[in-house]
This record gives C-alpha cells, sequence and structure tokens, in this order.
C-alpha cells in the first residue's frame, strides 16, 4: 500500500564514494514504484534528478540537497514537485513535462530549454540560453519560468510557446536584465520582465509592448504562488506587483503579422529625399532630381511601354507620291501610269488618255507599239497574275486630241531635229506657249521612227496620225532644211533657246580589211523604210552586232529575200524584246563571241579571229552611229566623237543651248522623249526667267511596301482601259481607301479635305497614335511610312 | 533591275533558320498593334493576307468562293530583323496572342555575318550547361565537429578586406600603455585597406547601362551602406561618374575605374579639391572576361549630351577604348606606372588595382602584383563575364573560366606565403543559373576575397531579358527593351531607378541570408572562409582534380 506520506532519503554519496547517476536514478524510481511520497536526495553532482517520474496516482516530491548535477528535473513529469534548496547546475528542467521545478538559488545555462509543460521557479538568476525553445502543447497549459534576478544572453530563443518571468530583482547587469540579443526566432509565449533591456532584442521576432489588464491580472495573481515557493513573498511582494508600468512584455509577431510586415526599413522614396537627394550640410547627397538630372531635359518620371504622341518611339507619315511607283521609275519618259489608272477609275476617261500627252507626243507609236515597255517589266502585279498593259493604254490615245497649248508667251524656241527626241521637246514648249520652230533634215518629220525602224513593228498610219497631231498645235516645221554652221548661227541669233536634237546618224566604222564593201545597218534600214529595199535573194547575210538594230536588220535582210542570216557579236547580245523576237522567228542565227578579221566579198567569205570562217554575200555594219554635230559652235562642247556633252536636263556648255536624245548618248526612243521633256523644262525655266529647279529624283518604292494580298488573280486577258485601271495596284500613290483609318484601334487616323490637286490627305492624332503601325501593314498602296519619332 | 515579275523568295530565308520562331495566334489577337509599337527588333509587323476558301453548300456540287483579305502579324524573315526572343510582345499583349519560341535547330550564326559584319552583340557565353561553379557543393557540414552555426539564431559578419594587408611582421608597431597601434611615425607606408561586402557589383558603364539603371545599382548600393548597414561596393565602369555623386558623401561606396579610353577622367581629376569623400577603391581595367583581348566602343548614336558632359567628349562620335592601354608596353609598366599614378591622386590613401581577363597569363600578373607594394589586389574576370557590346565570337571562344584560373593564381599566393596579403577578385558568370551566393561562396572557398556581379544584378534588379540561349542580347544596339543599356529615354524611362534600387536591397538581402545558411555549417561566422577549399567539392572528378578538392558522389 503506497503511503504518499513516507519518505525516503536517498544518499548522494555513501561513505565518501559518490553514487553514480544510473545507480540514483534507480534508487529513486525504486523509492517512488515502492509508494514513497517525498523523497529526500543528499546530492553529489547527479545528473537528471527528478526526472522521468510517471504518474503515481499521488504526487511526489522530491527534496534535493546538496550539489545537484545536470539536468536537474529533466524530462519532468505532472505529479513531480521538485525543489532544489541552493543552486542548480545547466539544463534545469530540460524538455520538462509537467514537474514544478523550484530553485533556492540560481539557474545556470539552458534553464528550461525545450520545456513544454510544468513550471520552473528560480529565486536567483538565469544563466545563458535560458527558456530557449519552450512551446505550448494545446492540451495542456503553457510552462512557466520565473527569474527573481535577470537572465543571461541569448534569452528566449525560438521560443513557441510559454510564459517566462524575469522579475528583475537586484540584476547583476541594471542595464539589462534579459542579456544580449533575446528572443531570436521566438515565435510562441510571452516574456514579460520588470527593468531594463536594450535594444538587442530580436525586433524582428518581437515587440515591446505595455501589460495589458490580462497580463497584469495573471502576473499578481501567479506572483504569489512564485514568491512564496522561493521563500521571497514576504520580502518582494510588494515590490513587484506595486507598479504595472514598471514591467513590459516582449510578443512575437503572429505567423500573419510576420507575412504583412514590410522587411523594407526606409521605402526607396524616403531614402531617395531623406538621403540620396538631401544636400543639406550634414548629409552630402547628390541633389535634386538624382545624379542625372542636370544632364537631361525629359522629365524624370517612368513611362509605360504604350505610350502615344511625343513618347512613341515611331511615328506614322502620310507619304502619298514620296516614292516613285516601278512603272513611273522604270519608265524613261516619266509617264504616271498609276493617275491615268486612278483618273480612269474614277471615270475620267477622257482625261487619262489625255493626261498621257502631256508626257509624249507619240503614245501610240511609242508606248503602243515599238517601246520596249521597261514600266510593265516593273510593274508590281506581275507579282500576282502579269503586268498592266502599259502598250494597249498608250495605243488607247491614239485619237486623243492634242491638248490646248498655253497662251502665247512671245518667247522662241527653235528645235533642230525632227525625231522623237526633237519632237517631243517642241511639243512641250509649244504647249507651254512658246513660239516654236523645227528644222528637220528629211523630208519627213519622225527620225529614226520614220527611217529606220521597220514598218512591220510601227504601223506607218499609227505614225502618222500621231505626227498630225504633234503638226495641230502650230509648231512651225521646216522640212528638208539641214542646218549647217551659218544656219544655226542664225537661228541661235533669233532664238531665245536652241534644242539640239539632231540624233546619230552616221555609221561607227570598223577598222577591218573589206569594211568598204560593207553596208551599215543606218543605210539599209533606212533604204527599206523609204522603198529602195535591196535585193538579197538567196544570200548569205551576215550582220556584224547582235544589237537590237542589229535584229531589225536581220529581219529586214529577209524580206529583203536573204536565204540565210548570221548575226555576230564580240559579247553576249543586247538584242531584247520584240525585235529579238521576230529576227529570231524569222531564223537568225545568232553566234558569239566572233572577233571579225576581214571580209573578202569576192571569196563570199568573212573571217573571224578564231580561224573560222562564215560564207557571206552581204555584211551588215551594225555596231551604232554616232551624231554629226560639226554644225555647233565652239561654245557648244562635244568629246572628240561628236557627242554633246549635257545633263539629263539636255544643259549643254552655252545657256541657250540644249541637247538631248541620241545626239548625247544613244537610247531607246522613250529615251529621248523624256530626255526632251526635260530638256523643255529646262528651256521653259530660261524663257520665263526663271532658274530651273531640277525635281528631286524620287526613289522607288518597294516592292513589298505594296499589298498584292488586296487584289484577286485576275483570269481575263481582254483589253479595255478601264479593266486595266482596275488592276493597277496604285503604287506609292494613295487610292483613298480608307484601310488606315478603319484598321486603326486607336481612332488614330482621320481623313482631312484638302484645297491642293489631290483634294484630301489622312492624318494623324498623335494623341491617340501609340506608333504600332497597322496603317502601314495593312495600306495597300504603301503610302504610309514609320519614321522615328525624334 | 530584275523585273518585277521574276521577285520571288529567291535568297529568302525560311523562318527555320531564326533562333525564335514568333507563334502568332489568330484567334486570340485583337489587332491592337502593342506588340508592333514595342518590337525592338522590328520582327513583327502587321500586314494582310488573303484566304481564299472555295466552299459548297448545297445538294449538288454547287461552288461558292469566298475571299477575305485579313490583318495578320507577320514575322520577318530578313536576318537584321531576327527574332530576339525578347518576349516583350508577350508581355504588352492583352490576349496571350503571341509569344517568341526558341527553335533550336536554327543556323543563326551561319546567317548573321550577312553584309559582311561580324555579328556583335551584348549579354555573355551563349553557353547554357551547367557551370563549373555550379558543379561545386558544399560538404563539409559541421554537427558536432567544428562549431556548428546556426544562420538564423547566430550573428555573421560578412566582410571581406579590399586593399594590401601587410603581414603583422611587417606593420610598424608601436605600444602605448601596453597595447599595440600603428606607427605613423615610422615611415613606412601603411597600404590603405577597405572593408567591404565580399560580394561587389561589377563594373558597368554610364553609357553601358542607361541613366535609370545606373542610378538605380548606385541609390541601391547608398541604401545598403546607409540604411542597411552592408558595406557594399559598385564599380563605375569606364565612363566617368556623375559628379554630382562624385563629389558626394556617398562616392566612398563606390570604385571609380580607369581603362583604356580614360574617359571621364579629366572631369573627376579636376573635382578631386571640391571631393568630401575618398571613394572606395581605383579599378584599372587591362580586361574584360566577356571580351578577352578586345576593347569598348561606345555607339556615336549613344553618345548624347547625358554621355558626352560625363565623359567629357563631344556628342555623336564614337567612343573607342581600345583594347590595349597605348603607352603601357609591359606588365612592370602598365602596373608600375598607372597603379602608382592613380595612387598618388589620392595621396596614397585609396587601394588601386588592376582588372584582367580570365586567362593562362594571370599568375604572370599576379606576381608582379605580388613585388609591387601599391597594388590593392588583383581581379580576374572569367570567361562568363557579361558585357553590353563585343564581337560574338570573343564572347563565345575567348577567356579563360574563373574556377581554374582563380585557384590556380590562389596557390600559387599560397606558395609564396602570401594569401592574407593580396586579395584576389573573381567574377565572370557569378548567379549566372540563379545561384549567387552558391557561386559567390565556391569562389570565396576556391580562394577568392571578393566576387564581382554583373548580369546577374541586370537580370534580378532590372529584369534583364538576356539569356545563354541569346535571348534578347542586343545591349549594343540601344534598343534594350528593359531600358537597361540604352540611351534612348524613350526606352530607358521604363525603368523606375526607385524599384531598381529596391530589388538590389532585396537581391543583397536575401543574399546575405544564403552566404549565412553555407557558412554557418562550416562555423564561420565571422571571417570569410577564403581558400577553405576543404569545404567544398566537385561532382566531377576532371574539375576536383583541376582545382585541387575533393570528388563527391
Amino acid at each position: 500500500m503506497v503511503d504518499p506520506k513516507t519518505e525516503i532519503e536517498i544518499k548522494g554519496n555513501i561513505n565518501g564514494s559518490r553514487v553514480p547517476s544510473r545507480l540514483m536514478e534507480e534508487e529513486i524510481q525504486q523509492a517512488v514504484r515502492g509508494g514513497a511520497g517525498r523523497v529526500l536526495v543528499l546530492a553529489d553532482g547527479q545528473h537528471g534528478i527528478g526526472g522521468r517520474i510517471w504518474p503515481q496516482g499521488h504526487s511526489v516530491s522530491v527534496i534535493v540537497e546538496g550539489q545537484a548535477g545536470q539536468r536537474l528535473g529533466s524530462i519532468g513529469m505532472f505529479g513531480t514537485e521538485i525543489l532544489l534548496k541552493g543552486s542548480a547546475s545547466d539544463d534545469v528542467g530540460w524538455l520538462n513535462c509537467g514537474a514544478n521545478i523550484t530553485i533556492l538559488g540560481d539557474v545556470t545555462n539552458g534553464a528550461h530549454n525545450a520545456a513544454a509543460q510544468g513550471k520552473l521557479y528560480v529565486q536567483g538568476g538565469g544563466g545563458a540560453r535560458c527558456d530557449t525553445m519552450t512551446k505550448h502543447n494545446p492540451k495542456f497549459n503553457p510552462p512557466e519560468s520565473w527569474y527573481l534576478r535577470d537572465v543571461g544572453d541569448t534569452f528566449a530563443e525560438f521560443k513557441a510557446g510559454g510564459i517566462a518571468v524575469v522579475c528583475g530583482v537586484n540584476p547583476r547587469n541594471p542595464e539589462n536584465i534579459l542579456g544580449y540579443r533575446p528572443c531570436v526566432g521566438m515565435v510562441g509565449g510571452v516574456v514579460y520582465y520588470r527593468g531594463r533591456i536594450d535594444s538587442s532584442y530580436s525586433q524582428g521576432d518581437v515587440r515591446l509592448l505595455e501589460l495589458s489588464d490580462q497580463d497584469w491580472k495573471w502576473l499578481t495573481d501567479n506572483l504569489e504562488t512564485y514568491l512564496r515557493a522561493i521563500e521571497r513573498y514576504d520580502t518582494h511582494y510588494k515590490e513587484l506587483s506595486s507598479s504595472r508600468e514598471a514591467w513590459r512584455k516582449l510578443l512575437p509577431y503572429t505567423a500573419q503579422e510576420r507575412a504583412k510586415r514590410s522587411t523594407v526599413k526606409k521605402t526607396m522614396a524616403d531614402f531617395r529625399k531623406d538621403i540620396w537627394e538631401n544636400t543639406a550640410n550634414e548629409n552630402k547627397g547628390v541633389g535634386k532630381g538624382g545624379i542625372f538630372a542636370e544632364y537631361v531635359t525629359h522629365p524624370l518620371t517612368p513611362l509605360p511601354y504604350i505610350t502615344t504622341g511625343q513618347d512613341r518611339r515611331f511615328r506614322p507619315e502620310w507619304r502619298n507620291a514620296k516614292y516613285a511607283p516601278p512603272c513611273q521609275a522604270a519608265c524613261p519618259s516619266d509617264i504616271p501610269t498609276q493617275r491615268r489608272a486612278a483618273l480612269l477609275r474614277a471615270e475620267k476617261t477622257q482625261e487619262a488618255l489625255e493626261l498621257i500627252l502631256q508626257y509624249s507626243p507619240l503614245p501610240a507609236s511609242v508606248c503602243g507599239e515599238i517601246c520596249p515597255n521597261l514600266c510593265m517589266s516593273a510593274c508590281t502585279r506581275s507579282h500576282l497574275d502579269r503586268p498592266l498593259n502599259i502598250k494597249g493604254l498608250g495605243s488607247a490615245s491614239l485619237k486623243t486630241e492634242a491638248p490646248k497649248p498655253a497662251p502665247k508667251t512671245g518667247r522662241k524656241a527653235a528645235v533642230i531635229g525632227g525625231g522623237p527626241g526633237g519632237l517631243s521637246a517642241a511639243w512641250q514648249l509649244a504647249l507651254k506657249g512658246h513660239e516654236v520652230e523645227l528644222y528637220e533634215a528629211e523630208e519627213k518629220l519622225g527620225g529614226k521612227l520614220e527611217l529606220c525602224i521597220p514598218r512591220e513593228r510601227l504601223p506607218q498610219e499609227v505614225l502618222t496620225y500621231e505626227l498630225e497631231r504633234f503638226k495641230s498645235i502650230g509648231v512651225n516645221v521646216h522640212l528638208t532644211s539641214k542646218v549647217d554652221a551659218a544656219q544655226f548661227d542664225k537661228i541661235y541669233a533669233s532664238n531665245d533657246a536652241v534644242i539640239v536634237a539632231c540624233g546619230a546618224h552616221k555609221a561607227r566604222k570598223l577598222n577591218i580589211p573589206g569594211v568598204e564593201d560593207t553596208i551599215n545597218a543606218y543605210d539599209f534600214l533606212r533604204a527599206v523604210n523609204t522603198g529602195q529595199r535591196p535585193d538579197f535573194k538567196n544570200k548569205h547575210v551576215v550582220i556584224i552586232g547582235a544589237g537590237n538594230v542589229g535584229m531589225d536588220a536581220a529581219a529586214q535582210a529577209f524580206h529583203a529575200g536573204a536565204q540565210i542570216v548570221t548575226a555576230i557579236d564580240v559579247q553576249e547580245p543586247a538584242a531584247s524584246g520584240k525585235e529579238l523576237e521576230i529576227a529570231r522567228t524569222l531564223g537568225t542565227k545568232i553566234v558569239w563571241p566572233k572577233f571579225t578579221a576581214k571580209f573578202v566579198k569576192s571569196e563570199r567569205k568573212i573571217y573571224f579571229t578564231d580561224g573560222s570562217i562564215f560564207e557571206a554575200d552581204e555584211v551588215i555594219v551594225s555596231i551604232g552611229d554616232m551624231p554629226i554635230t560639226d554644225f555647233l559652235p565652239q561654245t557648244v562642247h562635244t568629246d572628240k566623237n561628236g557627242w554633246i556633252k549635257s545633263d539629263e536636263a539636255g544643259h549643254t556648255s552655252d545657256p541657250k543651248v540644249f541637247a538631248i536624245g541620241d545626239a548625247t548618248s544613244l537610247g531607246l526612243v522613250t529615251h529621248a522623249i523624256g530626255h526632251g521633256k526635260k530638256a523643255a523644262d529646262a528651256a521653259h525655266a530660261l524663257l520665263s526667267g526663271r532658274s530651273y529647279n531640277r525635281p528631286a529624283p524620287k526613289m522607288q518604292i518597294n516592292y513589298a511596301k505594296v499589298k498584292d494580298a488586296y487584289y484577286e488573280r485576275c483570269n481575263d486577258t481582254s483589253f479595255t482601259p478601264q479593266n486595266e485601271a482596275h488592276r493597277c495596284m496604285s503604287c506609292a500613290v494613295c487610292r483613298d481607301c480608307h484601310m488606315c483609318e478603319v484598321i486603326c484601334a486607336y481612332g488614330a487616323i482621320s481623313r482631312k479635305e484638302t484645297a491642293d490637286d489631290i483634294g484630301y490627305e489622312y492624318v494623324v492624332d498623335a494623341s491617340l497614335c501609340i506608333g504600332c503601325g497597322f496603317c502601314a501593314g495593312v495600306c495597300p498602296c504603301g503610302i504610309w511610312e514609320m519614321t522615328e519619332n525624334i | 533591275m530584275e523585273p518585277a515579275a521574276r521577285l520571288d523568295n529567291n535568297h529568302e530565308l525560311t523562318l527555320k533558320e531564326f533562333p525564335y520562331i514568333i507563334r502568332w495566334r489568330d484567334d486570340r489577337c485583337k489587332r491592337c498593334g502593342r506588340c508592333t509599337a514595342v518590337c525592338p527588333m522590328f520582327s513583327i509587323a502587321p500586314t494582310v493576307v488573303a484566304k481564299r476558301v472555295v466552299s459548297s453548300s448545297g445538294a449538288n456540287p454547287t461552288p461558292q468562293v469566298e475571299r477575305q483579305v485579313v490583318t495578320v502579324i507577320k514575322q520577318s524573315t530578313n536576318i537584321a530583323n531576327y527574332c530576339t526572343g525578347c518576349a516583350t510582345c508577350t508581355l504588352v499583349c492583352p490576349n496571350e496572342a503571341i509569344e517568341p519560341e526558341l527553335n533550336p535547330n536554327n543556323k543563326f550564326l551561319i546567317n548573321k555575318n550577312a553584309g559582311g559584319g561580324a555579328y556583335t552583340r551584348g549579354g555573355r557565353r551563349n553557353d547554357p550547361l551547367v557551370s563549373t561553379l555550379d558543379r561545386l557543393k558544399f560538404t563539409r557540414i559541421s554537427m558536432l565537429t567544428d562549431p556548428a552555426l546556426d544562420a538564423g539564431r547566430h550573428e555573421f559578419r560578412i566582410r571581406t578586406y579590399l586593399g594590401r594587408i601587410l603581414p603583422a611582421e611587417d606593420l610598424p608597431v608601436k605600444f602605448v600603455n601596453g597595447s599595440g597601434e600603428l606607427d605613423a611615425t615610422a615611415g613606412k607606408f601603411i597600404p590603405p585597406v577597405r572593408e567591404i561586402y565580399p560580394v561587389m557589383i561589377g563594373s558597368m558603364s554610364v553609357g553601358a547601362l542607361s541613366p535609370t539603371m545606373w542610378e538605380g545599382l548606385a541609390m541601391g548600393i547608398t541604401y545598403l551602406n546607409e540604411v542597411e548597414g552592408m558595406p557594399v561596393v559598385m564599380c563605375s565602369g569606364e565612363g566617368g561618374m556623375p559628379l554630382s555623386l562624385f563629389k558626394s558623401r556617398f562616392v566612398k561606396y563606390f570604385i571609380p575605374q580607369i581603362a583604356s579610353g580614360y574617359f571621364g577622367w579629366d572631369e573627376m581629376i579636376r573635382a578631386i579639391p571640391h571631393m568630401v569623400e575618398d571613394p572606395c577603391a581605383i579599378e584599372i581595367k587591362y580586361g574584360q572576361g566577356a571580351k578577352p583581348g578586345d576593347g569598348g566602343l561606345l555607339m556615336a548614336h549613344k553618345v548624347l549630351k547625358l554621355i558626352s558632359e560625363i565623359r567629357g567628349v563631344p556628342q555623336g562620335v564614337d567612343l573607342p577604348s581600345p583594347p590595349t592601354h597605348q603607352t603601357k608596353y609591359s606588365i612592370e609598366e602598365a602596373v608600375a606606372k598607372m597603379i602608382q599614378s592613380m595612387s598618388m591622386a589620392w595621396g596614397f590613401r585609396v587601394p588601386v588595382y588592376p582588372k584582367i581577363s580570365g586567362t593562362r597569363t594571370a599568375k604572370a600578373v599576379l606576381n608582379n602584383l605580388v613585388r609591387n607594394p601599391f597594388a590593392a589586389g588583383l581581379s580576374i574576370d572569367g570567361e562568363d563575364g557579361g558585357t553590353g557590346a563585343a564581337y560574338n565570337v570573343s564572347m563565345d571562344k575567348m577567356g579563360h573560366p574563373i574556377a581554374s584560373n582563380l585557384r590556380d593564381c590562389y596557390l600559387d599566393l599560397v606558395k609564396q606565403g602570401k594569401q592574407n596579403e593580396l586579395p584576389l577578385i573573381a567574377a565572370g558568370g557569378v548567379g549566372k543559373k540563379g545561384n549567387l551566393a552558391a557561386n559567390a561562396a565556391a569562389l570565396i572557398m576556391l580562394g577568392a576575397s571578393a566576387v564581382s556581379i554583373g548580369k546577374y544584378i541586370m537580370q534580378a534588379a532590372a529584369g534583364c531579358l538576356g539569356d545563354e540561349n541569346n535571348r534578347c542580347n542586343v545591349c549594343n544596339l540601344g534598343r534594350c527593351p528593359r531600358g537597361i543599356t540604352t540611351q534612348d529615354p524613350k526606352l530607358y524611362r521604363r525603368l523606375d531607378p526607385d524599384k531598381v534600387a529596391m530589388r538590389v536591397v532585396e537581391v543583397y538581402k536575401a543574399l546575405d541570408t544564403e552566404l549565412k545558411k553555407i557558412f554557418a555549417p562550416l562555423g564561420r561566422s565571422t571571417e570569410l572562409p577564403i581558400g577553405m577549399s576543404d569545404a567544398i567539392s566537385a561532382d566531377d572528378p576532371a574539375i576536383a582534380e583541376r582545382l585541387n578538392i575533393s570528388y563527391v558522389c
């Protein structure tokens, strides 16, 4: 039968011999199992006294006298009361599970470490790392640790629960009764203390607060029990309970508070204001606006990624006709086919057909018949199906009447030469109201068109019709008027400007034996066109020079009855287009490279430097023509071969004299017409007393900017001007379709009427535009351009 | 000119040649144009395409043609407008309709020399594989052996020294009242030494960086010193410093750099009498890890008013920093002349050290410095260092990895017993995979007294988009979509310096925690484990052998 009043005394030293901790532990356990309610231990440094006494149905009281070892009361259980009559060693109450431990002295390091339940009453102070890692199991009351004096460093680290009370009576360090850096990692429980502490407590984990009513009630309620247990009630109760204000508590932040709490000690805005930019004497910061403010002019505020107005990186610009459409860029006569198409689409057919006459007096003959139509090669539409039929559009202007010339200016200009260049220059000058005298050496106007272009390529009635239209505007034409030096002087004196368009009619000579027996192509073709076609029946004809004139000559040789026609060249032949096609169809053989050594008419043989020999009855030399310009005065400079030196507007070394076409360098008919127009413009400026403003050359629009996706392949090849007009993609020229206005997601683009020829423009509201480039991306004509927004 | 009809896809590259392919979703796109408004490379543009649908809906074949022209976003096949994968389009798209996708089979480098120019870019070595530094692990975890420390509980003082530390026996010491004090009157030169945080921000110039970025870094550094008490320092890079900073109290947190272009130095030298503090140190740049053997070039279009005034040059001119200092013909000369001159400029009160690119000749430089009483250290920038502009070949194929280069140098110092005298600063690829603290700690244990970071801080503090799959990396073009490496206010104003600064602070606070987590198990809380190579191991025997550390598996 158990008797709780049974007291057993256990000695830690028997006859001068210390009892090992293990044996003392066994003795204590045996005594308790034996029913002892009071165990008096006379300790001699034994460890772990008083712990692990599992409930026996009654409480067990362990009174320790003498020197207790480490871990007094560790793993103490509910129902165990431990009283140490003196100071303790380390780790008192380690992992306390419910024992009430009273120490009538000091505790050293690690007291109540990991305590989960129970109480630790300390009459003195604590060492380092006391009350660390204590916790509160919600099934039981929290552990309590009471210290009358103060505690050592790193108190209550990782405290997860439980109550610590440090009364601050007679502390060893009155300035800091909680030691250095208490409460690191503390997440639960509370520390009540009385007295001063320093700022080393873990401010990131706990906050320092005054005691609440409940705190104070709990403290004063429990203070008596504690003080009585350590035998200090009478001396200290009043002192400790007299002033609530003397107490403070350290309370950990809750997990929620911790999550919400900013770790930022100072906002960057405050830092900027108080420290970074603060130039006060004691601070010596960098100054208002920061370190770069003095170097920049823009606002110092951040910008979003999507910006409008001045802050856009790029802005769209409506650049109507800034670039040249490929057709116009390719056309030496600068004919604006896209404008013609626009007029046709607007059902202004007559205006459309007339428009071309502003650029050329011979659209049906040149565009419509003999021109290789560089415009069509360049046409963007060929990406999709086939180029616009600009040839057809040229022919369509055949019956169109000449435009009405401007009122007479009274100024006089002379044009020497009635070939394409001269006709073009005379036409332009006459349309501008000047009085024009045209001198032509031959009996007919037309130059090489009349004399050299085979009739099968240029029907005579077409040319004749257009020459008649030319005459209708009132140019004074002097036929069979070959100009010599004396006459030139007269013309020069009696006119305000002279345009030399005498062409190139002297064949270049080939320097080989037998050259005297050859015919030159110019003479041959001219003979054909003037009805003096030679008879080449069954003959072998060799043509030296396989360019387009050579091809015309080859075709005419066949027409003259030749059996075999061979064209040779020193390099890859330049022949192309219709000329080549006709010559080939008729059976012309083209051989290259061949360098002619000699022609022996008597042997009917032509010899080449590579040793080869062709049969040849006739040899036609077609290696180009040269101008005859010996009638010009010294003031008009020519090169040693007679070519007149002039610029693209025909200006020569004599300000009054302009030179154009083949007289300046060999080219296509369309080159001569274009040159004629430009020279007329320059001469017009001279006649009007203005300086000539050279038109700024336009770059051809990049094909990729024209959006062919808008257009459907057209399988109908029948020609009408209307059909062609609708096929035109209006490269580089706005077709007023509103795509840009509609695509803009920000409503930044609108159409505005203007007073100019065009009558409208599209404008951007910069305050809405973000510079995304959708207008440029969808514009069918490539008008919108994104430019850097500087 | 080719006739228009013959123009087709001749000589056009297919998108499969390109490094990133734009995945654009027609069904999600609302055609708001935000993506095309921000694309730095004009890689994407709106255009129109035609759709032709032939359908039959009747009971019999009743063909109907419907033709539609719709707006789309198209990727350019012009190599000059290649998509860099920066994903700024994705960033601004409200509908998640657009995104670049890495094309691992690209033939970008094969085609990028179009026009005859060698490919130049920003960023660093395009090698996304795991670096040597990331193959090192900390294997000495003291639990019951060395005093185990707790990173959360114990106080740490993570600091290092910049400057030459004389051995105790060489220090002129006098005893006053029984305790030793330095005797400044002994007539012996006592080298200046700074106590700094061992991870510093490396040299990135005003010019290479935008003003908002540079100020953000500078503010962050100053905040760390002034508010957090962390002595983090930053090197200016070559391009001068804003004089308002130079003349402020905060200049002590900065290391002005002098390099072969000497930009900004006349401005700074004239301002020396107006300084209220000495700078932390002076760095003399001889080489750079990202482009060993090559210099720098700030393109004329970046040289606007700001750069011109700070660097002391006219606007709109190219600013080359040649690969070499023109008047320095040998190590001896370079070291002796430059270090002494720069030391003299501040009365020998400021540590002066050279920076070189990682190289097999690093030890030769080091040994020279060991014998130079004024040399304050050596900074070695390994091949994974970044740059704002360099030839791709320099970046990808030239240079020395930092790990073994540093290790060789450190062990060389150890042989001479000088390892505690002359600090080595290591840089180049630190934090490449995000493991900033681990990489820094590994370098310290291999022998670095400090490490220097650049690209990492750009990525972490300002969201730099660049990576080792050559994403973005157009710093050289001045079109940085983040506003980090551009002088265009429209772009750099995207960056808020205050936010950059706060991120710098956050980065360093997190770094500090991680360094503690690494150092605590070593039992080190106050002394940096410089050269403590028994604490690291490599998971590769060859690396372990080369670095003279243990191999673990």
